[in-house]
């Protein structure tokens, strides 16, 4: 069975067709990078198989179930979560009240009016290891408005990992990181567990190879060339379409 | 909670519970108990406007059904515990229906749909004279007896006003600090990212507005039984709109903001109206004076200076 099949997948914004019949299967534990130029349609992907978008043709499974139109909310409850391009963040609050905040979205304490979210230990425990999974854990208690553009990335990561998927969509994660930034990620990114099946979308070609397995390059919203690292940097459609030379 | 906050809460705590006899005059009575309810009416409105980050602009029209409901069902002949939960009913499911109407948008759409709302009840409520006698609005006849305590009297109708005030705020601080209080702080910050952990925006928000509801019809039963009067007056845009500005000019999203907003716009109508025939004129320089100087509300803005002027006092410390 594999852990995240996309048949068919189709995709318009009006007369602009972004995804054009997009196939894709990785199998559990498989680390598979989506690359593609600017436009290629690889964040609405992600949005599709979150469920931000609704496709308008194709299906997708998740470990063999059909959430074609499960509701994007209901996809983290069955073991799907992903992390954005944009840092989307609460600036307001403090690193562990954001990392709480992704725990708590999968419990049914959500819903609880009355008990003080503060005084959740098991949820603070949670968090703080969540954390400390990401070396954040000396700077839980600082504001997030506080943090370093590296750190909220990390935090990023840890509230996608704080819920436990199995299936893990990472969008550009090294985007705008330094280069000592940039081999915490990696280095953060390689310790995630083999039970986590992750899809990463990544411009950064030399941290992006070394991590994954298999690639998929899109281009105008079609699956053009897919394999192992070797066959993929070798077919001449990547050089033309993305490498450039 | 820090010592010195937790010396400000006794020092208030006490300052309100012996305020009829140190206050001179009945008619001062009166107006900290208008203080109380529309602080409970504002901080009603905050659960939405503030922490939940949907502006209503048809928040009146809700006080105003469940103070019409209240009448209504004491006209019918009903006692008042039948009245008070009858009216509170009625605001809730009110509510029910106006969020399940206004939460298919969010932002200006969310503005145009309660103020569209309001305004076709405030209509209804104004031109429907055969159910709502019109202009000439209800009277009520007496005010509960609870536990065999007459309220007719200012100081005892202030205390069940401030019991009620008591109530609604611990309400707030406990919603507001539970898991679902912080969910709706972060679907008022981030509804994308919230719906991407799992979480159900629209119905968080729904329960928001059905809290922000029972809030409501408390401070419109207590402002019927107050007035012993009911008119359209009290559904107008520019009911939600003072109410609106009370959080505002208070704080929106804090817990003392609203109370301070109430409390700044009775004082400016019901006292200094006396002195100033020109008194909008002053609440409108004073809105003006805080928008400009502290945009983010009385409460937060002063919080901010006295930060200042701490670190400043300090040579750059942080304060306690």
């Amino acid at each position: 069975m594999s852990a995240l099949t996309v048949t068919d997948l189709r995709k318009s914004f009006g007369g602009l067709r972004v995804t054009k019949g997009v196939n894709l299967n990785v199998a559990p534990g498989e680390r598979r990078l989506i690359i593609g130029p600017n436009g290629a349609g690889k964040t609405t992907l992600f949005n599709l198989i979150t469920g931000e978008l609704t496709p308008d043709a194709g299906s997708i499974e998740l470990f063999g179930t059909n959430i074609t139109r499960v509701p994007s909310r209901r996809r983290p409850h069955m073991g799907m979560a992903r992390t954005y391009q944009i840092i989307t963040l609460f600036p307001q609050d403090t690193i562990i009240h954001n990392v709480s905040l992704a725990l708590l979205g999968l419990t049914p304490m959500r819903w609880n009016p009355l008990t003080d979210m503060r005084r959740q230990s098991r949820l603070t425990e949670q968090a703080h290891a969540a954390l400390a999974r990401v070396g954040l854990g000396h700077i839980a208690e600082r504001p997030l408005s506080q943090t370093s553009y590296g750190e909220r990335r990390r935090v990023e990561i840890a509230m996608a990992l704080a819920q436990n998927p199995k299936l893990l969509l990472l969008d550009e994660p090294f985007a705008g990181l330094s280069i000592d930034e940039r081999r915490d990620v990696q280095q953060l990114l390689l310790a995630i567990p083999r039970d986590v099946t992750i899809v990463m979308i990544e411009h950064n070609m030399d941290v992006a190879l070394e991590f994954a397995e298999r690639i998929t390059l899109l281009h105008f919203g079609e699956v053009i060339v897919e394999g192992n690292r070797a066959e993929v940097v070798a077919d001449p459609r990547t050089r033309e379409v993305y490498l450039g030379h | 909670m820090t010592p010195l906050r937790l010396i400000a809460l006794a020092i208030a705590a006490l300052a309100l519970a012996t305020l009829p006899y140190w206050m001179s005059g009945i008619y001062y009575v009166n107006v900290a108990s208008q203080i109380l309810f529309f602080a409970v009416f504002a901080l009603g409105l905050n659960v939405l406007a503030g922490y939940g980050g949907l502006v209503s602009l048809g928040h009146a029209a809700l006080f105003g059904i469940s103070a019409y409901a209240t009448g209504y069902i004491l006209q019918a002949g009903f006692g008042h515990p039948v009245a008070i939960i009858g009216a509170l009913v009625v605001g809730v499911a009110s509510m029910a229906l106006y969020a399940v109407l206004s939460l298919r948008s969010t932002g200006i759409g969310f503005i145009m749909i309660t103020l569209a709302l309001g305004e076709i009840l405030w209509g209804l409520a104004y031109r429907w004279i055969s159910v709502t006698n019109g202009d000439n609005g209800i009277n009520l006849h007496g005010r509960p007896a609870p536990f065999g305590i007459e309220l007719n009297t200012a100081t005892a109708f202030y205390y069940t006003t401030l019991v009620v005030f008591a109530l609604a705020v611990v309400m707030v601080a406990i919603f507001v600090r539970s898991p679902l209080g912080a969910a709706l702080k972060g679907t008022r910050d981030q509804p994308r990212r919230m719906n991407a952990l799992g979480y159900h925006v629209w119905a968080i928000r729904f329960w928001a507005c059905l809290f922000s509801g029972l809030l409501t019809s408390l401070s419109g039963i207590l402002f019927v039984y107050y007035t012993q009067f009911i008119s359209p007056q009290t559904l107008a845009l520019t009911s939600s709109a003072e109410v609106l500005l009370m959080v505002i000019s208070g704080g929106a999203g804090t817990l003392l903001g609203p109370i301070v907003g109430a409390g700044l716009v009775v004082i400016v109508k019901s006292v200094v109206s006396g002195f100033l025939e020109r008194w909008n004129f002053l609440l409108g320089a004073i809105f003006v004076a805080i928008v400009i100087l502290m945009p983010e509300g009385l409460v937060p803005g002063t919080a901010r200076l006295w930060r200042l002027a701490w670190r400043r006092a300090r040579g750059g410390g942080a304060p306690s």
